[in-house]
C-alpha cells in the first residue's frame, strides 16, 4: 500500500500544483481611492499583424501619471465575424471589459440585453473630443430610445472608392473611356480579347472584383456597385421616398442581372471573381490581370500599394474615371454612408471608472495623446515637416516600418479624418520605377467629386434574418453560376419565393424604421 | 533471423536472401509489389505537386506575374526570402510561436497524464463498475453540448485569459482515450496477471508492463493531441484576450483573414513580399514543429515490441 | 503485498459481501482512476449543465443560467423549422458518409502498402510525405485549391484548354463541389488516418505471417486472410466512431471552401449554426444544434454498435 499511497500523493500534489499555478488569480488590491483606476480596452487595432504596443511603451506611463489610470489594452481578431463572436462570448459570460470597439449589430444587441451603460453624461466631460469627433448624426447613431449607450468615433472617411481603368490600356487599343453601358461593354470586351497589355498572350480580363459586402451593400457587394448603379439599383436600400424598397425588387434589379450574366458569359469579367478574396483581388490588379475595378484611394495609391504594380508595369497607368451611364441615364459609383467606430461602456463599471474613460478619450483627444496615439514620439517616430504635417523619421522606428507601427496602434482611437491627418497618410510622392507622381489624397479628392448615391443611415436599417440571407445569396449566385437559368419568368417566382420566405417582412420593418428614423430623401 | 520484410536492408541483399532461400516470388507475388509500388508512386505524385506548389508559393518574389502552373517552375535562384525575412522578423510572430509551444508541452502532457489513466482503468473489463464507466465516458461525447458551455465554464473558474484555457478543457478528448481503451484491451491478460501474483499494485502494473508495451499508440495519441493543440485557433481567440497570450493560429488568422477593418491600407507591416507569399510561409512555419516532431516518433513505431516481450 | 487470487476474475454480484471485496481487491485500480475522473466530470458534465441554456433563451449568464427564460424546445423548432434543416442533414450526411466511404479505405490501403512494401526508399519517403499536408490549415488548402481549380489559370483548366475543353468554374459549381470536398480531404487526411492503420499493423505478431509463408500462401492471401483481420477491431472502432460523429463534417474545410454559390450542396449543419447562431448571437439555438446532433449521433452509435457486437467481439461497450 505504501507505494501506491506514494504514488496518489505524488500525483495530487503534482495536479494541485499544476492547477495552482495555472490558475493562480493576481491578487486583487480592493481599489483605494489614491491608487490608479484600472481600465480595461479592447481596441482596433491599425494594423494587427504588427503587434500590439510594446511593455514599455511611455503612453502607458503618461497615462498612469497624468490620469491616474492603469490601462490593460488588447488588440480585438482582425476578422470581424471574429470580433463579433469574441465580444457575443464576453457578453455571454458577463465578462464584458469597460471599454470596447464594436460593431453596431452587435452593439445593438447588446443594448437590447442591458449590458451596456448610457454615456450622455460622458460628452460634457469631453468637450475637446465631443466637439472633434461626436457630432449630432454620431451621437444620434447610437441612440436608442433617446438615450445614447456608446461612443461613435469616426470610421472610414466615406465616398474614398472609385471607378478605376487602366489608361495604358485604353491608349494601347486606341480607346476612349467609357461612358454609356455599350461603350462600357465595348471596352470590356476589347480588354479581354483584344490583347491591350501587347505581351502576346491571352491572359487578361476587362472588369475585376470580388464578393465583399455588409448590411447596406448586399450581395455581390460593393465592388459591382458602379454596375448596378447604372440601372438604378445600387444598394440593398432604395431610400427614395417615393420610390422605396429593396433594391431586388425594382424591375430593373433584372436588367442588371442580365447584364451581369452577359458579362459572365462572355467572359469579359475575371471568372476568379467569385472566389477571390480581398487579398487575391489586390494581387491580381497588380499583377495586371483586369483593366477595370472599384477600388479604394489608399489601396490603389499609397506608396506601398502601388509600388509593386509599378515595378511590374512602369508604363502602366490607372485613372479615375466617371460612373457608367445606364440605359435610363442612371449611374452612380454607389451608395455612401458615414462610417463609425462605436466604442461602448460596459454598465459593470460604477462612476469613478466612468469619469476615468472620459478623463483617458478626453486625453487622447487632446494635442499631446492625438499626437502620440497618432504617429509616435516626436523625433523618434515622425517629425514635422514644413508645413506641421507629421511624416516618418525614415528610420526603423518610424511609423510606416514594422517597429514603429506597434506604438500607433491605437490611431482608430483618436483620427477623426482631419486634415493633418489626411496629409500624413496620404503624402505625394514620386514613385519609384516609373517617376509618376502619385497621392492618395488626391486620388480621394477625385473620387469623392464622383456620382455617389446618399444613403446615410442604411447601415442601422434592420438586418436581414440569416435564413433569408442565405435564400438571398444563394439565389443570386445561382443565377450567376448559370444553376437557376435567368429568365423572367424564373426571376419573378424567386423573388416572390423571397418575399414569401420573410422578405416581404424584412421590407416592410425597413420601411417602418426608415420612416420612424427620418432616413428617407 | 529471417526476416521476409526487411527495415534496412538494400535491393541488392534482398535478392541475395531470396535466392539463398530458393524461395521464389510467384508471379501473384509480383503482381502484388508491382500494385503497391505503383500506388506508392502515385501516393507520392500526388501528394508532392500541391505541396511542391505552395512551396514555391511562398518563395515567391514580388515582381513575378505569371500563374500558379507557372510558378511551380521559378528557378531556385529567382526565389525570394522576402516573406520569410518578414516574418521572422516580427516580433508576434516568434512570441506567437512560443505561446504555441507552451500550450503544446503542457497541453499535451497533462493530456496524457489524465487519458492514460482513464483508458487503462476502462480496459479492465473485471473491474466492478466497469459497464458504469464507459457509460460515464461516453456520455459527454455523444451529448456534445458545443462550446458556449464549455465558455461559460471557463469563465466561471476564471480561466479566461490564460493559457490553461486552451488546452485544461480539451484535455480528454474521448476519441483518443477509446482508442487507447482498446489497445490496452488487446495487450494480453496474462502479462497483466503475472505482475498482479508477483504482489504488484495497479499503478506499478501500469507503469512497469503496460506502458512500456504501449509506446507506438501513446506515441500516436500524443501526437493526436499535440496536432489538435498546435493548430487549435477558435479556443485560443475565445479563451485569451491578452495579445501576449496568442498562439500562432490567431496571428495566422489576423494575418490571412483580415478584412475591411484595416482601413489603414497604406501599410501593411510585411512590406516586401506578396501576401500570397506571406500566407505560404507563414503556413509553412506553424507546420515545421510537427513535422520535425513526426519523425522523432516514427522510431517507437518498430514491429514486434509485444512478441519480445510474450516470448522473453 | 497483497496476493490476488488467480482464480476468481470473473465478479458475482449476487452477494453484497463478494461486491464488497471486488471493490477492496481493486481498491489500487480505483485509486489511478481518481484524478482524471473527477477531470471528466468537472470539464464534461458541468456543461452539459450549461447545456441547459437550449432550453431557455439565454442571453448573459450574468444572474445565472436559470434566470435565462425556459422556452422549452422552441431552439430546437427554430432549428429544425428552419427553411434549410433537411438540406442541412442531407449536405452533412453526404459528407460524413462519403468521407468514410472514401478516405477510411484510403487510409487503410495506404497503411497496408506501406507496410507491404519492399523498397525501403520508397516506403520511407512515402511514409514522410504522406502525413505533411494534414498540417496545412484550410486556409492555405483554399489557396492550393485555388491553384488547382481557378477557373482562369488553375491546373486543371490548364489542361482542359490544352484538350480542347472549355475551362470551367469548379469551386462554385454544385456539382462538382462535393467531389472536390471528398477528394481534398482524402488528400490531405489520407495519410494521417493512415497512422493508426499503420501502428495497428505494428502490432501484429511476425510469427503469423511466417506461418502463412510456410503454409505457400500468396501476398494477396496473406493480405486477405492475415493482415486485414487482425487490425478488424481497430477499423471497427475507427467507422463506429467516426459514425457517431456522421453529422460533424468538417466545419474548418467547408467554412473556407464554401461559397454562396454552392451553399446548396456545401452547407452543413455547423457553417448554418455559425452564420444563424454564434454570429448572431444566438447561443441557444447554436447549443441547441448541437445537441440535435448528439442524440442522433447517440442513436447511430448505440444502433451501430448493436450489430458489431453481433458479428464480432470486439465493439465500443
Amino acid at each position: 500500500m505504501n507505494k501506491l499511497m506514494k504514488a496518489v500523493l505524488m500525483a495530487l500534489v503534482i495536479f494541485g500544483l499544476a492547477a495552482l499555478t495555472l490558475t493562480a488569480q493576481p491578487v486583487q488590491e480592493a481599489p483605494e481611492a489614491t491608487g490608479p483606476v484600472e481600465l480595461e480596452l479592447w481596441y482596433g487595432a491599425a494594423i494587427t499583424e504588427a503587434g500590439p504596443p510594446p511593455e514599455d511603451w511611455i503612453g502607458f506611463s503618461l497615462i498612469k501619471e497624468k490620469l491616474n489610470i492603469d490601462l490593460k489594452i488588447s488588440a480585438l481578431p482582425s476578422n470581424e465575424s471574429d470580433q463579433d463572436v469574441k465580444i457575443r462570448a464576453a457578453a455571454a459570460a458577463d465578462q464584458l471589459p469597460d471599454l470596447f470597439m464594436v460593431r453596431r449589430d452587435t452593439w445593438v444587441s447588446l443594448v437590447n440585453d442591458g449590458l451596456l451603460a448610457p454615456v450622455d453624461d460622458m460628452y460634457a466631460k469631453m468637450p475637446t473630443r465631443t466637439a472633434q469627433q461626436y457630432d449630432e448624426a454620431s451621437i444620434n447613431f447610437t441612440s436608442m430610445n433617446g438615450v445614447s449607450y456608446g461612443l461613435a468615433s469616426p470610421g472610414a472617411i466615406y465616398k474614398n472608392e472609385g471607378l478605376l481603368i487602366r489608361q495604358d490600356w485604353l491608349d494601347n487599343l486606341g480607346l476612349s473611356v467609357p461612358k454609356t453601358l455599350d461603350e462600357f461593354y465595348d471596352v470590356l470586351y476589347a480588354f479581354t480579347y483584344n490583347d491591350p497589355d501587347k505581351n502576346g498572350k491571352n491572359d487578361t480580363y476587362g472588369y475585376g472584383a470580388f464578393i465583399e459586402i455588409n448590411n447596406y451593400e448586399a450581395y455581390p457587394g460593393r465592388r459591382l456597385e458602379p454596375i448596378m448603379g447604372a440601372f438604378g439599383v445600387e444598394g440593398t436600400w432604395d431610400l427614395c421616398a417615393e420610390t422605396f424598397g429593396l433594391s431586388i425588387h425594382d424591375p430593373a434589379f433584372y436588367d442588371y442581372m442580365v447584364f451581369m450574366k452577359k458579362l459572365i458569359d462572355n467572359k469579359v469579367i475575371d471568372p476568379n471573381w467569385m472566389a477571390y478574396k480581398k487579398d487575391d483581388f489586390r494581387a491580381a490588379w497588380k499583377q495586371g490581370k483586369f483593366g477595370v475595378m472599384r477600388e479604394q484611394n489608399a489601396a490603389y495609391a499609397a506608396l506601398a500599394n502601388y509600388k509593386p504594380f509599378d515595378v511590374n508595369f512602369p508604363n502602366g497607368s490607372w485613372t479615375i474615371i466617371d460612373p457608367i451611364t445606364g440605359p435610363t441615364g442612371a449611374s452612380s459609383i454607389g451608395p455612401y454612408t458615414v462610417n463609425y467606430r462605436i466604442y461602448a461602456i460596459s454598465d459593470k463599471v460604477d462612476q469613478v471608472k466612468k469619469d476615468a474613460i472620459a478623463r483617458l478619450l478626453e486625453w487622447m483627444s487632446s494635442d499631446e495623446g492625438y499626437y502620440l496615439l497618432g504617429w509616435g514620439v516626436e523625433n523618434v517616430n515622425y517629425v514635422f515637416d514644413a508645413d506641421g504635417i507629421p511624416v516618418t523619421t525614415g528610420t526603423e522606428l518610424g511609423f510606416d516600418k514594422p517597429e514603429g507601427q506597434t506604438v500607433t496602434q491605437l490611431r482608430n482611437m483618436v483620427f477623426y479624418n482631419g486634415d493633418v491627418e489626411l496629409y500624413s497618410r496620404y503624402p505625394t510622392y514620386i514613385t519609384e520605377t516609373s517617376k509618376k507622381e502619385m497621392s492618395a489624397l488626391k486620388a480621394m479628392r477625385e473620387m469623392q467629386t464622383k456620382k455617389w448615391t446618399a444613403a446615410v443611415g442604411s447601415d442601422t436599417m434592420p438586418v436581414i434574418p440569416a435564413d433569408l440571407k442565405t435564400f438571398y445569396e444563394q439565389g443570386l449566385a445561382e443565377f450567376f453560376t448559370g444553376k437557376r437559368t435567368l429568365t423572367e419568368a424564373n426571376w419573378k417566382a424567386w423573388v416572390a419565393e423571397f418575399d414569401k420566405l420573410g422578405g416581404a417582412e424584412w421590407e416592410a420593418a425597413g420601411k417602418a424604421y426608415a420612416e420612424a428614423n427620418n432616413l428617407l430623401y | 533471423m529471417e526476416d521476409k520484410k526487411p527495415r534496412a536492408m538494400t535491393r541488392r541483399e534482398i535478392r541475395k536472401a531470396d535466392r539463398a532461400t530458393a524461395v521464389r516470388l510467384s508471379g501473384a507475388d509480383k503482381g502484388f509489389n508491382l500494385v503497391i509500388d505503383s500506388f506508392l508512386w502515385i501516393t507520392l505524385i500526388v501528394i508532392s505537386i500541391p505541396m511542391w506548389s505552395t512551396i514555391t508559393l511562398s518563395f515567391r518574389p514580388n515582381t513575378f506575374l505569371g500563374s500558379y502552373f507557372d510558378g511551380m517552375f521559378l528557378a531556385p535562384w529567382k526565389w525570394s526570402l522576402a516573406a520569410y525575412k518578414a516574418l521572422l522578423g516580427n516580433r508576434g510572430f516568434l512570441l506567437a510561436f512560443s505561446n504555441s509551444f507552451k500550450i503544446l508541452a503542457l497541453g499535451v502532457s497533462s493530456a496524457l497524464l489524465l487519458t492514460i489513466p482513464l483508458a487503462y482503468v476502462m480496459s479492465i473489463k473485471s473491474l466492478p463498475g466497469h459497464k458504469v464507466l464507459v457509460m460515464i465516458v461516453l456520455i459527454p461525447y455523444i451529448f456534445n453540448v458545443g462550446i458556449i458551455p464549455s465558455y461559460l465554464l471557463v469563465a466561471k473558474l476564471c480561466l479566461t485569459n490564460h493559457l490553461a484555457a486552451v488546452f485544461i478543457p480539451t484535455a480528454v478528448g474521448t476519441y483518443n482515450c477509446l482508442i487507447m481503451r482498446s489497445f490496452f484491451e488487446g495487450i494480453p491478460n496474462e502479462l497483466k496477471e503475472s505482475a498482479r501474483i508477483d504482489g504488484c499494485s495497479e499503478i506499478r502494473v501500469l507503469i512497469s508492463i503496460v506502458l512500456p508495451l504501449s509506446k507506438a499508440i501513446i506515441m500516436t495519441i500524443g501526437l493526436y493531441y499535440g496536432v489538435s493543440f498546435w493548430n487549435d485557433f477558435f479556443h485560443a481567440m475565445l479563451y485569451l484576450t491578452d495579445n501576449k497570450l496568442q498562439p500562432l493560429p490567431i496571428l495566422l488568422r489576423n494575418i490571412l483573414m483580415a478584412s475591411g477593418m484595416n482601413e489603414y491600407v497604406e501599410a501593411s507591416a510585411f512590406g516586401e513580399a506578396p501576401i500570397e507569399a506571406i500566407k505560404a510561409a507563414s503556413v509553412f512555419m506553424s507546420a515545421i514543429p510537427m513535422i520535425i516532431a513526426y519523425p522523432m516518433i516514427q522510431k517507437y513505431f518498430t514491429k514486434g515490441t509485444l512478441l519480445g516481450s510474450v516470448k522473453g | 503485498m497483497r496476493r490476488k487470487d488467480a482464480g476468481t476474475q470473473v465478479a458475482d454480484y449476487r452477494s453484497k459481501g463478494l461486491l464488497l471485496r471486488q471493490v477492496k481487491r481493486h481498491a489500487s485500480v480505483y485509486a489511478i482512476l481518481l484524478i482524471p475522473l473527477a477531470y471528466y466530470i468537472i470539464f464534461k458534465y458541468v456543461p452539459l449543465w450549461y447545456g441547459q441554456i437550449a432550453f431557455r433563451d439565454f442571453k448573459t449568464i450574468r444572474k445565472g443560467i436559470m434566470a435565462a427564460k425556459w422556452v422549452g424546445l422552441d431552439n430546437f423548432k427554430a432549428f429544425i423549422g428552419s427553411y434549410y434543416f433537411w438540406s442541412l442533414i442531407r449536405n452533412t450526411v453526404m459528407y460524413s458518409v462519403g468521407k468514410i466511404l472514401i478516405c477510411v479505405p484510403m487510409a487503410i490501403v495506404l497503411a497496408i502498402t506501406l507496410y507491404e512494401c519492399t523498397r525501403p526508399h520508397l516506403r520511407k519517403i512515402v511514409q514522410t510525405l504522406a502525413y505533411l499536408p494534414h498540417f496545412l490549415s484550410w486556409v492555405i488548402m483554399y489557396g492550393i485549391l485555388l491553384t488547382l481549380l481557378s477557373p482562369g489559370e488553375g491546373l486543371l483548366n490548364d489542361i482542359i484548354k490544352f484538350f480542347g475543353g472549355q475551362p470551367r468554374d469548379f469551386l462554385n459549381n454544385s456539382t462538382a463541389f462535393p467531389w472536390i470536398v471528398l477528394l481534398s480531404d482524402a488528400w490531405k487526411e489520407m495519410g494521417w488516418n493512415a497512422i493508426i492503420f499503420l501502428a495497428a499493423l505494428m502490432g501484429i505478431d511476425v510469427s503469423l505471417f511466417e506461418a502463412a509463408m510456410v503454409e505457400g500462401a500468396s501476398s494477396w492471401q496473406r493480405v486477405r486472410y492475415i493482415t486485414l483481420p487482425a487490425i478488424r477491431p481497430v477499423i471497427i472502432v475507427v467507422l463506429l466512431l467516426r459514425i457517431g460523429t456522421i453529422l460533424d463534417a468538417g466545419f474548418n474545410q467547408i467554412f473556407m471552401l464554401y461559397s454562396p454559390a454552392v451553399y446548396s450542396v456545401g452547407d452543413i449543419i455547423d457553417t448554418w449554426v455559425y452564420r444563424a447562431g454564434l454570429l448572431e448571437g444566438r447561443f441557444s439555438l447554436a447549443t441547441a444544434a448541437g445537441i440535435f446532433k448528439g442524440c442522433i449521433g447517440m442513436v447511430l452509435v448505440l444502433a451501430s454498435n448493436r450489430l458489431t457486437r453481433k458479428y464480432s467481439d470486439s465493439a465500443l461497450f
